[in-house]
């Protein structure tokens, strides 16, 4: 068990049980912010975990993730519309906080890496992740509620 | 100690399916449910079975939700244009 895989351990364990806590219990609103920091927990775990097995393949997961987690979040702010009409939620320390997260695992990856093609692929799964969690964010709060129609 | 990520995931991935399980609401199923799918896609990579993995992802994280998130809506409006009848 090296030094990657314990970072890995750290995040899906603190960031699962939060997200876990979060989904179950209180309003729609915070239910839906905490599906939305499962992408952004989990995706750095799975980074960190492809650098602790020293299997650059396993960015793949990462990516596709990074991709996805964002849609399912706009799926129920889409379809949930009804239930969010009262309330904007936002958390956005929490957001910030899970981008940081999100940065500090694609920066060590990277550096672990070195510089060539895997580490323009650590840099746009970073991106994808870092933005994919703001524009969910945004959207739940309400910021594109004109734009959406809903 | 090697073990201790797949123990933490897979206590996790009970957790989780223990909670979904035990909402009453179908919508804030569908919720525990996609983040079950996502701690479930880690549980497969923890497990070394990334394709496995990759394909739990797609399925659990997007389109499981969606499914039944239609599902939900299209049964609510049925429902309501019943009572409207009525």
């Amino acid at each position: 068990m090296n030094g990657w895989i314990l970072a890995a351990t750290l995040a899906l364990g603190g960031g699962g049980a939060a997200v876990l806590w979060g989904v179950t219990t209180g309003p729609p609103a915070r239910r839906i912010l905490a599906q939305n920091l499962a992408t952004s927990a989990v995706c750095p775990a799975l980074l960190l975990l492809s650098q602790g097995y020293g299997r650059p393949s396993y960015v793949d997961l990462a990516l596709l993730l990074a991709l996805l987690g964002p849609v399912g979040t706009l799926v129920f702010a889409r379809l949930l519309s009804d239930d969010l009409a009262g309330e904007r939620p936002s958390a956005w320390g929490l957001t910030w906080t899970a981008a940081g997260l999100g940065l500090a695992a694609v920066v060590a990856a990277c550096a672990a890496a070195g510089p060539g093609r895997a580490m323009v692929k650590l840099l746009v799964i970073g991106v994808l992740l870092i933005a994919g969690n703001v524009i969910a964010s945004r959207a739940l709060a309400g910021g594109f509620r004109r734009v959406g129609g809903g | 100690m090697a073990d201790a990520v797949i123990v933490v995931t897979l206590l996790l991935t009970a957790a989780c399916a223990t909670a979904a399980v035990t909402q009453r609401d179908p919508a804030r199923q569908a919720l525990v449910l996609s983040v079950l799918g996502v701690v479930l896609a880690a549980l497969f990579t923890v497990l070394q079975a990334p394709d496995v993995g990759l394909s739990q992802l797609a399925v659990g994280s997007a389109l499981t939700p969606l499914l039944i998130m239609l599902s939900v809506r299209k049964t609510r409006r049925r429902g309501r244009s019943k009572e409207d009848r009525e």
